[in-house]
Order: structure tokens, then C-alpha cells, then sequence
């Protein structure tokens, strides 16, 4: 939001965009948009012309005559990429496992790895910056560069690049084993440390897929997980103080007292030997005041926190805020909304009241469908997929459908201070009526998977959405607001 | 071997992964972009294009033993797909042998064969099998005979995460089958019951080779409560008909006579 903001200001020439989709994706299509046409350039690399790659003669502002192609002076530079079964690397998904996907086909036509991009990008870069004699340029040409490609197209060895973020001695140019063997004197080098031991011993751990039969059931050589191929962090509290597991049935790791050191299913995570009879002196330094039975041995009691008095910018205990835009005052705190949070306050980013805005007295909450995946980039363009949920639609309760003239199947309107889409009605009992303050309270539910482009076309749920953001790690606040929604299309 | 498929629709979570399989792997074309307002159901039925379709149910009756906020409400869902029948209306109506069992005691459709009458159609019980406007053949599931020829799971069963779509030998499904009904009726689940499972249940056809756990009555799935195969109703047809003849000859008779009579 930071950057888009600085976008549409002006601040920004260019911009990459890989496998995103943001003026679908992201919160305010407009504004999205807006930051775009202020580029000097923009790179999309994608499968199909997704919208923000034709947000120049394909937008809600253009349709309605308030911006004209001609007046956008952005170049855009559209590549089109190969899908993941077109191309070697691997997967990291939010459980931090890392899995290797083998190209099974070549890419058709043009389209390339975002490796292969990347890799050949900064080749020409550093042949277009070789004579250079000026002291700044001096990263660029040092830069190592020398990835082995393969194939009629250049394509660089993924594998090669797996080896250098693992980490190496660069006197010998053997891989390191795990990231407690890297040093800051220069000797080692990685790519990053938490992903240090994926390619120990020389070999492709994340490409590791042993059959659950074959293996405990943790599974730990299936892929590789960061750090060191732990599947669950501060395991060490699955054992009880003592060192035993709190479940037999679910034993995960334990203290051994014969050999006197931690094992289990899972790569322990603790101090290898440290006994749970163990408690640190009073002049302890560093891990040393870490007692025996305290897991949590990254923060400095070694302790789990409810109570977190450092840290968090919204600490130190959890409070109930209400949303941005609400519909309610807060009714446990006079703080209505999390007095930390990122707001983007601009002209070109109205919010609603922070409660009770006589224009827009509904609740609205964005989701996915599984029919779709995310901005749509991998659906909208497949037919097996797209026939499943064809059309962007909103979902109210019977009461909300009475209340404002909506009928099943459809057309509705809905809106915000940003903008306003149109979509289908969709009536049911799912979505219901919430009584609060002797209030009743109704929500509109709204998939966000459609945009201009592809085999199914409908309106954007993120046209409606405001940039405002939490404060610890700027995501997105606006999962719930408040809009108005009425019978009928659109006006155009 | 007789195969088949044992869809337990109280873990179906209505993903239509199986719907997709099906499509990708049989290389089936879609039924066009079509927003119905029927809840997540946008491809209806089954058809000569769509062969593993997902239902979508809102009923305004909770769930037997489960207690939830939304009160008088439940959603279901169900895979619903070919039954395969012991005795299949649209095998016995084929005139050209194009429909055909298979070792695997599946219906399958020579496409070679099928000349495109249209017979098979109206004798199913179930409307499952339809003709294909581009080409006028018929067409439904295979239960995926090329995959089983080869050793394969059929491909909506290989991709149903939940296994709410289970694939194998028929006898020992229908003993999964009945467990699992014990299992959900020892939960309070007390409406869990079998469809199709065998010939005493489903008289009409004999019994189905894919069969359902379903928690409502057949008809809430769009499914018949009592599907019969067009040979069933034979004799009865018959009958009437000799009944209709007969009735006529007589009445032809008496008003001959009682013509000369008046005479």
C-alpha cells in the first residue's frame, strides 16, 4: 500500500509485477490503477493479459470516459510465463515446507521462468554496465552472475541456485550442512540462512518424497522445511516438563535421559543437551538463562507471552477494536479502532464513518471461492473452472433481499466512499441477520475473483476497499467495512 | 470383478474437485458460463457433458445429532454421478448394442457404435444419460474403464479429498457402507441411511453399482425415491395394453350388435 500510494504520487518509475494480479487482488482497484499510470514502466509477467496489464484501455475509469488511453504515458512490457509444471523450483507454502516441482513440458512460445527472467536480466544489465568506469556502478559489475544454463532457451539451472541459497565455504565451494556452520568473517556465503540445510550433504532436500509408509508419520523426508527441516517450531513443548511427552499416542519429541539429549519424530527444537533439570545460575548470559523447561527459548524468558510488553505495536494484551469502517461504536471500548493502525488519509482514499454512516449502513466481508484461485489469473481462463462460478455475485440473507427489493439471480449494486460494483444476487439462509444493541445488523458477502478479463467477466470486490492496514505487519485491515447495496446495475 | 463407487455425501465438502477431474480427464467440454442463484450449483445436472456434478442443498432442517449456530439450516452436498444399475434402463433400450456391461459390471457406451437414436435416453430412470447436441451420440460415465483397464482409480475418486468418493470392489464397499451407516447412526446421526446399495432397497434397478450415503429423503438430492428400469414396467404395459384391447373388441362387439338391434 506504502509503494502504490508513492506510485500514485509519483515517486516510482518503474514496477515488476510476477504472478500478481493487483488491481483484481489488491484493496482499491482505483487507486491501484491510478499508481500504475503514473509509471514510467511496468513489467507484467503473468499467463494470460490479466487486468493490471491492460489497466490502460480495460478499467472502470476508462469504461466510464474519465481517463483516456491516449493520456497514459506508462509503457507496459507484457511476458508471458511458464506455469509450474513448465518449469523447475520449488514451492514454500505458509507451513514453511519447501517442495521441488520437476518440469514435466516446455514452456510454449515465449513464455520463460521467472528464473529464466530474472537470471537473464541481470546478464544484460551487467554487459550494459561493463565499461562502466563510475564508482556506483561497481555492485553491478562485481555482482556474481554465472548461474549454468541448459536447453535451446538459456534456462539456468534451478537446482544451482538452490545450492547457493543453501550456502557454501567459499574456499572449497562445499555446501554447508545447516546455518550454525555459517560465519560473518567472510568464509561461508548464503543466499538466506533459514534455508541453510536444504541442499546438505550435496543433495536436493526439498526434492526428498519418501511415501508416508516409509517414514514416521511427521514425514520429515517429504520436502524440506526452514529452518533445519523442522515441521513444528518450539517443539519442546510437546514433552511435559520433565522431558515426557504429554500424549504417548502423540509423542513428537522427548528427552532421552540415557544419551542425554533431546530426539524424536521431529527435528527438536531446543538446545540439543540441555536436561529439563537445568536452571540457569543468576549471572547467566545469552541462551544460557534459558532453564530446562522453557520451550519458547526465542524470546527472553523462554516463555510463551499472552502478555507481551515488547514486540507487538499494538501490545501488550489483545483488545477487540472495531474495523476501520464499522457499523457499531465499539462496544467495549471507547478506542473505536486500533489507535496503531496504518491509514492512508488522501484525497484519493475516502473512508466511510468510522460507525453509523447513514450511506452505508450494511456490513460487507470479502472471501474466495474454491473455484477460483485468488485474482483469477489461473481460473478465469480455464473453462472446467470458470463454468463452476461463472459470474461475480453477493450474498444476502432473506431479510436483507426483502429489506432492499434484492431478487435471487439478479442484478445488485453495491457501494462505497471508493467506487461501486455490480454483481449477482445470491439469496440464503448462510448469510444471517445479526441482532446487536437491540440492532439488526446485515452483511453482504462478496467473492473477489473477477475482473474485465478472461472467460468469465464481472466487477472486482476490491474496487470498494480502502488502503488502511495493521500495524505489526501492514496487512490488509479492511476484511470487514460498511456499504449501501441496492436493486439494478450499475450506472455507466 | 464388479467395481463401483460408494459416494458418502456427509463428508463431501462441495469442492468439485471430482467434477474437474472428470472434465480435465476425459476431456470433456464445458456446459457454458451460467450463473443459476441455485447456492454453488452452476452446472445443474448431469449430462452428456458433465458426468461427476455437485449438488448444493439449502434445507431449512438442522443436521441429526450436530448442534450449530445457524439453527433450522443445513447445507448438503453430494457428488452424484452414473449409478451403473444391476439391470440399466438405458442398456436394455439400446437397439445397437452400443451400450454395453463391462467386465468390470459397468455401463459403458461404445462411441463407435452409438448411432445417436436417442432411446437410452428416455429409459433412464435417473435422466443421467444425454446426447451430445454437436454430435448427436450419447453419452455418461465410463466409471473410467481406460483408467481401470490400466490398474487406475477413476479419476473423480483419485481426487476427492475428503473420500467422500470411494472406488473398489462392490462387496467390500457395501460392507464399509453399512458400517459407516451404523457408525453416523451411533453418532445421532439417526437419518444416515443407504441408496441403491442392493436389490431389495432399489427393486427397480436391481441395485446400483455406484451407491449413496444420503441423511434425507432421495428427492431433496434430485434423486428418484423409487427408480425403476423402463423392462420393469413391461409386464404391467402389456397387460394394460391386452386390458385396452380387449376392452375395445368388446365394446366393438356390443356396438355392432346392439346396431342390428336397433335396426
Amino acid at each position: 500500500m506504502t509503494t502504490v500510494a508513492d506510485m500514485a504520487d509519483g515517486k516510482i518509475k518503474g514496477y515488476f509485477v510476477m504472478g500478481e494480479n493487483p488491481t483484481v487482488g489488491s484493496m482499491h482497484g482505483a487507486l491501484q490503477r491510478k499508481g500504475l499510470r503514473q509509471l514510467e514502466w511496468l513489467v507484467v509477467r503473468d499467463l494470460s493479459l490479466v487486468e493490471t496489464a491492460e489497466f490502460w484501455r480495460d478499467a472502470p475509469e476508462i469504461e466510464r470516459k474519465e481517463v483516456a488511453p491516449e493520456d497514459i504515458a506508462t509503457e507496459v512490457f507484457f511476458f508471458p510465463c511458464a506455469a509450474h509444471t513448465e518449469k523447475d523450483g520449488t514451492f514454500t507454502n505458509t507451513q514453511r515446507l519447501l517442495q521441488w516441482h520437476h518440469k514435466a513440458v516446455e514452456p510454449p512460445g515465449d513464455a520463460r521462468s521467472e528464473l529464466h527472467f530474472m537470471f537473464h536480466l541481470g546478464r544484460r544489465l551487467k554487459d550494459l554496465y561493463k565499461d562502466s568506469t563510475d564508482a556506483k556502478d561497481r555492485p553491478v559489475q562485481e555482482l556474481a552472475w554465472d548461474y549454468p544454463t541448459k536447453g535451446p532457451t538459456g534456462e539456468p539451472n534451478a537446482e544451482a541456485v538452490l545450492k547457493e541459497i543453501n550456502g557454501f565455504f567459499v574456499a572449497d565451494d562445499q555446501v554447508v550442512q545447516s546455518f550454525t556452520e555459517l560465519k560473518d568473517d567472510g568464509s561461508t556465503a548464503t543466499g538466506c540462512w533459514a534455508y541453510s540445510g536444504c541442499y546438505a550433504e550435496g543433495v536436493n532436500q526439498t526434492a526428498r518424497k519418501k511415501p508416508a509408509g516409509e517414514q514416521s508419520w511427521v514425514a520429515p523426508e517429504w520436502g524440506w522445511a526452514w529452518p533445519a527441516n523442522r515441521r513444528i517450531l518450539y517443539n519442546r513443548a510437546s514433552a511435559d516438563p520433565q522431558g515426557r511427552p504429554w500424549s504417548e499416542r502423540k509423542r513428537y519429541v522427548w528427552w532421552n535421559e540415557d544419551e542425554s539429549r533431546w530426539e524424536g519424530h521431529d527435528a527438536p527444537d531446543y538446545i540439543a543437551d540441555r536436561p529439563p533439570s537445568y536452571r540457569p545460575d543468576e549471572d547467566a548470559r545469552g541462551i544460557d538463562t534459558i532453564a530446562g523447561t522453557d520451550p519458547f527459548m526465542m524470546q527472553a524468558d523462554g516463555k510463551g507471552w499472552l502478555f507481551a510488553p515488547s514486540g507487538l505495536l499494538d501490545g501488550p494484551l489483545p483488545a477487540h477494536y472495531e474495523p476501520q469502517e464499522s457499523v457499531l461504536e465499539n462496544p467495549l471500548y471507547r478506542q473505536q479502532s486500533n489507535p496503531a493502525r496504518m491509514e492512508w488519509k488522501r484525497r484519493d482514499n475516502p473512508y466511510n464513518r468510522p460507525f453509523d454512516d447513514p450511506r452505508f449502513p450494511y456490513v460487507v466481508t470479502t472471501y474466495r471461492l474454491t473455484e477460483h484461485h485468488t485474482a483469477g489469473g489461473m481460473s478465469r481462463w480455464l473453462s472446467w473452472l470458470s463454468e463452476l462460478q461463472p459470474e461475480m455475485f453477493c450474498e444476502v440473507s432473506p431479510e436483507l433481499a426483502r429489506d432492499r427489493g434484492l431478487v435471487n439471480g439478479e442484478w445488485a449494486t453495491i457501494s462505497t466512499a471508493r467506487g461501486e460494483i455490480e454483481a449477482r444476487v445470491l439469496v440464503t439462509e448462510r448469510m444471517r441477520p445479526l441482532k446487536m444493541k437491540r440492532r439488526v445488523i446485515h452483511q453482504i458477502g462478496l467473492p473477489y475473483h473477477w475482473g474485465s478479463k478472461g472467460l468469465v467477466k464481472g466487477d472486482a470486490a476490491n474496487e470498494l476497499i480502502s488502503f488502511v492496514a495493521d500495524p505489526n505487519t501492514s496487512i490488509q485491515e479492511s476484511k470487514a467495512l460498511t456499504a449501501n447495496i441496492a436493486p439494478g446495475r450499475r450506472s455507466r | 470383478m464388479a467395481k463401483g463407487f460408494f459416494t458418502d455425501t456427509t463428508v463431501c465438502i462441495g469442492c468439485k474437485a471430482c467434477e474437474v477431474a472428470c472434465k480435465q480427464w476425459n476431456q470433456l467440454p464445458d456446459d457454458g458460463f451460467v450463473f443459476t442463484g441455485m447456492s454453488y450449483d452452476n452446472t445443474v445436472h448431469l449430462g452428456a457433458s458433465t458426468w461427476r456434478h455437485v449438488s448444493f442443498i439449502e434445507r431449512p432442517v438442522p443436521l441429526a445429532g450436530q448442534i450449530t449456530g445457524y439453527g433450522q439450516f443445513s447445507w448438503l452436498m453430494m457428488s452424484d454421478v452414473c449409478k451403473h444399475c444391476v439391470k440399466a434402463g438405458c442398456l436394455e433400450a439400446c437397439p445397437t448394442g452400443a451400450i454395453v456391461r463391462t467386465e468390470f459390471e459397468s455401463v459403458f457406451v461404445q462411441q463407435d457404435v452409438c448411432n445417436g437414436c436417442g432411446y437410452c435416453v428416455v429409459a433412464c430412470p435417473f435422466g443421467v444419460i444425454d446426447r451430445r447436441e454437436d454430435d448427436g451420440r450419447a453419452w455418461k460415465c465410463t466409471l473410467c474403464y481406460d483408467r481401470q483397464k490400466e490398474g487406475l482409480v477413476p479419476a473423480c475418486a483419485k481426487a476427492c479429498p475428503t473420500e467422500s468418493i470411494q472406488f473398489g470392489e462392490l462387496d467390500e464397499l457395501k460392507s464399509k457402507a453399512r458400517e459407516r451407516v451404523e457408525q453416523l447412526h451411533a453418532r445421532g446421526m439417526t437419518d444416515a441411511y443407504l441408496y441403491g446399495a442392493d436389490a431389495a432397497g432399489q427393486p427397480g434397478t436391481e441395485g446400483l453399482n455406484a451407491f449413496f450415503l444420503l441423511v434425507d429423503e432421495p428427492q431433496v438430492y434430485n434423486l428418484p425415491p423409487a427408480p425403476t428400469a423402463p423392462n420393469k414396467k413391461i409386464r404391467a404395459s402389456w397387460a394394460s395394453m391386452a386390458g385396452a384391447a380387449a376392452a375395445l373388441g368388446v365394446a366393438a362387439v356390443a356396438s355392432v350388435l346392439s346396431g342390428r338391434l336397433s335396426r
